[in-house]
């Protein structure tokens, strides 16, 4: 079964395995661009809407792998009640798991009034907390309302990919733990992974949200109807953690 | 009827842009709006003007100080503001905005000391309040019209560079297609300058006997000039935005037609911009009133951009709903804010009192 593992994991595991020293002062150091340094990998995920059942079990490994506090999240499985017009049910469930687009061409790098919001050389987008100045104009420039200022830390705060994680050579939270196999994380530049195959293989069908904005997401998506690739036109919910929150 | 799609588990992002920025970028228009009223008095000399332009001069300074307090309190890292000046990044408007609101301060501090340093010297004589103070800070108390005008001009490329840094730094966030118009920083302008005359109108009304209704007069045709070019701006917005010519007029229009607090928000403004340019036009005597009204909707139109904006989800469906905090992050922001702004007032007035300021005083060697 081993060899069935994706192969960017695997050079990544045997490189987490000869790294082990360094692995506390790398993940000290984080998230320093000189980490990417090498540039060898462009990182990226694929969401395959189909798998994806909103148990919402990435929602809760990416807020305890990532300390995330009560009422903030970093990925959460938007989840829609839908109208059938044809079906046994009056109404099917879509679920649409979100995150940072990582995107190729961020939004939220150029606005950033001290740069610390940086994109890694592995395509990681990244925020700086030493640098952060919490002014929130990153926020406003994100169109995928992926990023929120951290209660808990006053900074700008956003999906990392888990790049703690994969630079020790595992998988994001997110991925590890979903219970469909919807997310396949992997690297762009390797022909041979499983992410890019997977996207050769669908190509016509892979999506980005937003594509007319030209960020350029590097989350991409398989099954991603139309209705839900922007603004969602329809009823707002009524679940605000923000309340419970304080 | 029952909507097509529900959405049942989403996250409702918060407010990110306080109402402390709401305070900075209301204080900082009235600031420069009102600093423009103080041009045709002390710089240009127009007879008449030197009274009102010295209140509009009071009211950019008081304004002036406070807003980038309001700027501070906003960051979520407040003690961090340095990290402006120490990590320059040429790429973002609010970087530059960190160098240019000192310009621009520090011309107004410049070019307030220099016009108010004959009437502080007049202060100091006649053994008013602080008399020592004000006799220090008069130097002199001599009029240097060349150093005034050294002044205005370093004041007017610093309240030129806020003005265009305050729209533009909104206008680029592509993401939120409500402030994505180009019409954003004209808007914001003329109603700034709308709000400015307003509270030197205000300050004027102050004065013993309610002010010099001849200035009064000048300044609500000015007044209602902003209103009809406030008013025009808001109908080719909207032209923009229903006949499609603009995109980005059409798709912040599309975003905020469905809801009633919108169209509310836009009748309420639409009413009291009508009611400040008749009573301008037909009461021009009615100073504190149109000036009230022009104060509220500089105010009203900040609040609705920022606040309301940031209620519409960038991928969600429907709007966030928002409600105002009473701690720091909230209503004591805009308390704070406020006393803020009347702690300077009484100090300043204090140094220098109102009607003094108000006066049409005879230059001095």
């Amino acid at each position: 079964m081993k060899d069935q593992e994706p192969r960017e994991v695997s050079a990544s595991r045997r490189a987490f395995l000869r790294g082990i020293p360094v692995l506390t002062a790398a993940a000290a150091a984080l998230p320093a661009p000189a980490l990417a340094a090498h540039g060898k990998h462009h990182w990226a995920m694929l969401v395959d809407v189909r798998k994806c059942i909103g148990c919402q079990a990435c929602t809760v490994a990416c807020i305890q792998e990532n300390a995330v506090p009560e009422g903030s999240f970093r990925t959460i499985v938007s989840t829609y009640s839908v109208k059938l017009a044809d079906g046994d049910q009056p109404a099917g469930t879509y679920m649409l798991p979100r995150l940072c687009n990582h995107c190729d061409e961020p939004p939220c790098i150029p606005v950033c009034p001290v740069g610390a919001t940086f994109k890694r050389e592995d395509g990681i987008v990244a925020v700086d907390g030493d640098r952060c100045v919490g002014c929130a104009y990153c926020v406003q420039a994100c169109p995928y309302d992926a990023r929120f200022i951290n209660h808990a830390t006053n900074k700008a705060d956003k999906c990392t990919f888990c790049a703690h994680r994969v630079d020790a050579g595992l998988l994001p939270a997110c991925v590890e733990t979903c219970v469909g196999g919807a997310r396949i994380f992997g690297d762009l530049n390797d022909s041979q992974g499983e992410l890019r195959r997977r996207l050769d293989a669908a190509k016509a069908e892979v999506k980005v949200l937003k594509p007319e904005q030209g960020t350029e997401p590097r989350v991409f998506y398989i099954g991603l109807d139309e209705r839900f690739q922007g603004k969602v036109e329809g009823q707002g919910t009524l679940w605000q953690p923000r309340k419970a929150h304080g | 009827m029952t909507p097509d799609i529900v959405e049942t588990v989403n996250v409702a992002r918060e407010i990110a842009w306080l109402p402390w920025a709401v305070q900075y970028f209301f204080l900082i228009g009235l600031s420069y709006g009102a600093w423009l009223v103080s041009l045709p008095g002390l710089v240009f000399r127009r007879p008449g003007w030197e009274g009102i332009s010295r209140l509009a001069l009071l009211a950019a300074l008081v304004c002036g100080l406070t807003a980038p307090v309001a700027l501070l309190a906003d960051l979520h890292q407040p003690g961090r503001f340095w990290h402006f000046y120490a990590y320059f990044t040429p790429t973002s408007w609010m970087s530059w905005g960190a160098f240019f609101i000192p310009v621009y301060l520090t011309g107004l501090i410049l070019y307030a000391w220099l016009a108010f340093r004959p009437a502080l010297a007049r202060h100091a004589e006649e053994g008013g309040k602080l008399a020592g103070l004000a006799r220090r800070l008069a130097y002199g108390g001599h009029e240097s019209r060349k150093a005034l005008v050294a002044a205005a001009l370093l004041t007017f490329v610093g309240a030129a560079l806020v003005a265009l840094y305050t729209g533009v730094e909104v206008m680029l966030v592509r993401a939120r297609p409500l402030w994505h118009t180009p019409l954003l920083p004209v808007q914001f302008f003329v109603t700034a300058v709308a709000g400015g005359l307003g509270l030197a109108l205000v300050f004027n009304r102050a004065l013993p006997g309610g002010g010099d209704p001849a200035a009064t007069r000048r300044m609500a045709i000015g007044l209602a000039l902003t209103q009809l070019v406030a008013l025009l701006v808001g109908v080719v917005w909207l032209a923009l935005g229903m006949s499609g010519m603009s995109p980005e007029h059409a798709q912040a229009l599309a975003q905020v037609a469905p809801s009633a607090n919108w169209k509310v928000s836009a009748v309420w403004a639409v009413l009291a911009t009508v009611a400040t340019l008749a009573l301008a036009v037909w009461r021009p005597g009615s100073g504190l009133l149109i000036g009230l009204l022009a104060l509220h909707s500089a105010w009203m139109m900040r609040w609705t951009i920022f606040i309301g904006g940031q209620e519409v989800p960038k991928t969600g469906a429907g709007y966030y709903s928002y409600q105002l905090p009473l701690g720091p992050e909230g209503l004591m922001g805009i308390v704070g804010t406020a006393g803020l702004w009347i702690f300077l007032f009484v100090v300043l007035t204090t140094l220098l009192p109102l009607d003094r300021i108000g006066q049409a005083q005879p230059a001095r060697g």
